[in-house]
């Protein structure tokens, strides 16, 4: 945890399991129920329930982060469905970025309109983040959970750095 | 036409520079020419300028939608260079090369041809490999291409960073000597004055709307915005706009237009002694006499006539050369553009006869046309005058992308595509 | 830089997608001719004027989908999806 800005603090998450399924409406229904959701999230949006996460990349794509016994639910569920389900919880890292000014150092990242009412907590979106491919989810008002391939993530955290010192010297100048 | 000299510069002089006449005439169109030429450019002018010169003829149209040398012959980066990887590119442009070492004196007008060299840089062991066949190519060609080392490198331009630890480092450099710019605006002013004077027709503001054909097909005109005009032969030279005149005639033809940037610093004293290019970060750059430091971008990748492209594209190669060239980093950009270039599957032109009689296209030229003007508008004008190619030109047909006679040279264009 | 409305992800900046080239362009099948083959391959009509293309949203949702735009002001008349006719341009808004 790395408070980058005031009001900008940078966390790592811990490594966790991720999958990307794909498939019609028949398998993301079946992987929802296997989640213990009602439904599928509608695009752009997160659901949580006792199985895990599931972030609605697309119209036949699903982002899953499972919980205890998620994954093998999810398996379950799918068999028998035409679909792909890929686990990429190596390729991808995450960290959360949070606090009042959280959403200002993404703007200067993304041009993406983070103010709340654009982009409300459970809204959830690939983008790009300066020129690395992103994941980017927002679970609280001042907080984004943001996923990057590995190899990205060096520059993207220098990046970020550049753009909070930025913000620093801004608020130094303000007072 | 008034020549131009110290004698003249200075007996004008004397008149208070009152005493000049205009450059080339400009006409209304007559109602029939033998042959017209489409697109006011470099090429176009300079192949009425050929016709006139070399192949005896007279009654001959230049009709420009726009004025003189507005399209890509005034968006360029005005760089000339020949070292292109296969026999058919590397001799039509070593053509262009050879006409560019005469040209001035040729047209008696200054057209400003620097032979500064122009350096290609590698950032990458694909880079090495590739400029080192092109150098080693180029050389059984008869053509000149040396390899440099990142010392070699930096003494020949020195602003440049060999530093190995930079995100693209600089492990060597392929450079043509004889390569360099010239003026751009001169270069289709100096064809225009000179085909003016031979009784080639320059009709400016005036857009090809149709072009009319027989009953057997063959071509027998144009209509205009200034009204129809006969013709026994059309030589099209339309560059971003070479699949809209076309069409007009039934043609499709293998390209795709895009928009393509560039942009110029304020000017500094001399500070660029070559041009250099590299196709990795996708930069070009060289000094114009000016001062202003010339620097080319991408291509956007959407089909556009708007002759502007998006933003994002010069920040990436301006970045890409703060990191290459660091003096750049306090120069501020003074203005930017855009063009619409003419793309081919193989980065190679047309020059050439098409099915419908009477009508021959000069395009595809895409990123680099300018380079070519001279060579280009010269061996235009010879298919035209004899209705058959030159052995330069006769490998650049449209029908090689049926034939599977691609020549691809993806790598020499040196834009990112 | 073009606003961009995936069909599905909504309006976006052109930096989040990929070009696909002209849109409806269909591959002929196995007898084709040499000179169909070109056409397919190369041929293009660079339409000056409303342009049905090919977009994919490579930084989002990853779909590709259709566009209608005017390639003399860049404005995008409407976005459809892939295998879907193109609609008429003339009743859209821009044409």
């Amino acid at each position: 945890m790395v408070e980058i800005a005031e009001g900008c603090v940078l966390t790592s998450v811990p490594a966790t399991t991720r999958l990307v399924l794909q498939g019609r409406p028949a398998a993301l229904a079946a992987a929802a129920t296997a989640l213990g959701l009602a439904a599928a999230p509608p695009m752009l949006r997160a659901a949580t329930g006792p199985g895990g996460v599931a972030l609605r990349m697309g119209p036949f794509e699903l982002t899953v982060l499972p919980g205890g016994a998620g994954r093998e639910a999810l398996e379950a569920a799918l068999a028998g469905l035409p679909h792909s389900l890929v686990d990429v919880s190596d390729r991808n890292v995450a960290f959360t970025l949070e606090g009042a000014h959280a959403a200002d150092v993404l703007a200067a990242l993304c041009p993406l309109d983070f103010a709340l009412a654009a982009f409300p907590v459970g809204m959830a979106t690939r983008t790009v983040l300066d020129k690395a491919g992103a994941l980017i989810w927002r679970t609280a008002p001042q907080t984004f959970h943001i996923e990057v391939w590995r190899s990205f993530l060096p520059y993207l955290k220098d990046q970020i750095h550049e753009v909070a010192r930025g913000m620093t010297f801004d608020l130094l100048a303000v007072q | 036409m008034q020549k131009f000299s110290a004698f003249s510069l200075a007996r004008q002089a004397l008149g208070r520079h009152l005493g000049w006449q205009a450059q080339w005439r400009s006409v209304a169109p007559k109602s029939s020419y033998d042959i017209i030429i489409v697109g006011g450019g470099g090429h176009g002018l300079g192949a009425a300028y050929y016709l006139a010169k070399q192949h005896g003829l007279r009654n001959i149209a230049v009709v420009e939608r726009g004025w003189l040398a507005g399209g890509n012959t005034a968006r360029n980066t005005t760089i000339i260079r020949s070292n292109y990887l296969f026999e058919q590119s590397s001799s039509y442009y070593e053509h262009a090369l050879k006409l560019w070492e005469g040209l001035s004196d040729e047209l008696n007008y200054n057209v400003m041809f620097s032979q500064r060299g122009c350096l290609m840089v590698a950032h990458n062991v694909h880079d090495v490999q590739v400029f080192k066949r092109h150098v080693h190519a180029n050389r059984l060609n008869g053509i000149d291409n040396e390899w440099l080392t990142p010392e070699q490198v930096k003494a020949f331009c020195p602003p440049l960073n060999i530093s190995p630890t930079i995100r693209y480092p600089v492990l060597g450099g392929a450079l043509q000597r004889r390569a360099g710019t010239a003026r751009h605006d001169a270069v289709a002013w100096g064809y225009a004055r000179g085909a003016s004077d031979l009784g080639v027709d320059i009709i400016e503001n005036c857009e090809v709307t149709g072009i009319d054909r027989d009953a057997s097909g063959r071509v027998t005109g144009v209509q205009t915005t200034r009204g129809p005009i006969r013709a026994r032969k059309v030589g099209v030279s339309a560059a971003g706009h070479s699949s809209v005149v076309m069409a007009m005639a039934g043609l499709r033809l293998p390209l795709q237009i895009n928009p393509l940037q560039a942009l110029v610093s304020e000017p500094v004293k001399p500070a660029f002694p070559c041009v250099v290019m590299s196709n990795t970060i996708h930069a070009y750059i060289s000094q114009s006499d000016k001062g202003e430091m010339v620097i080319g971008a991408g291509t956007d990748s959407y089909v556009s006539y708007t002759q502007r492209g998006g933003l994002h594209i010069p920040a990436h190669t301006l970045e890409a050369i703060c990191e290459l060239v660091p003096d750049f980093r306090r120069l501020r950009m003074l203005r930017s553009w855009g063009g619409i270039t003419d793309n081919t599957p193989d980065r190679s032109p047309i020059t050439a006869k098409t099915s419908v009689p009477g009508l021959y296209v000069n395009c595809g030229w895409g990123t680099g046309g300018f380079k070519a003007t001279p060579g280009a508008a010269n061996l235009f004008a010879w298919t035209i005058a004899r209705d058959e190619p030159h052995p330069i030109n006769a490998p650049f047909t449209i029908e090689r992308f049926r034939e599977g006679t691609l020549i691809d040279e993806a790598a020499a264009a040196a834009v990112a595509h | 830089m073009l606003l961009i409305a995936c069909p599905y992800c909504g309006p976006r900046a052109e930096i989040e997608f990929a070009y696909g080239g002209e849109a409806h362009i269909v591959r002929p099948g196995p007898d084709v001719t040499e000179a169909e083959w070109a056409t397919f391959l190369y041929l293009r009509d660079n339409t000056k004027g409303v342009l049905a293309e090919r977009w994919r949203h490579a930084h989002g949702c990853g779909r590709f989908f259709n566009a209608l735009r005017d390639t003399r002001t860049d404005q995008f008349v409407e976005t459809y999806e892939i295998g879907t006719p193109r609609p008429d341009a003339r009743q859209g808004k821009a044409a």
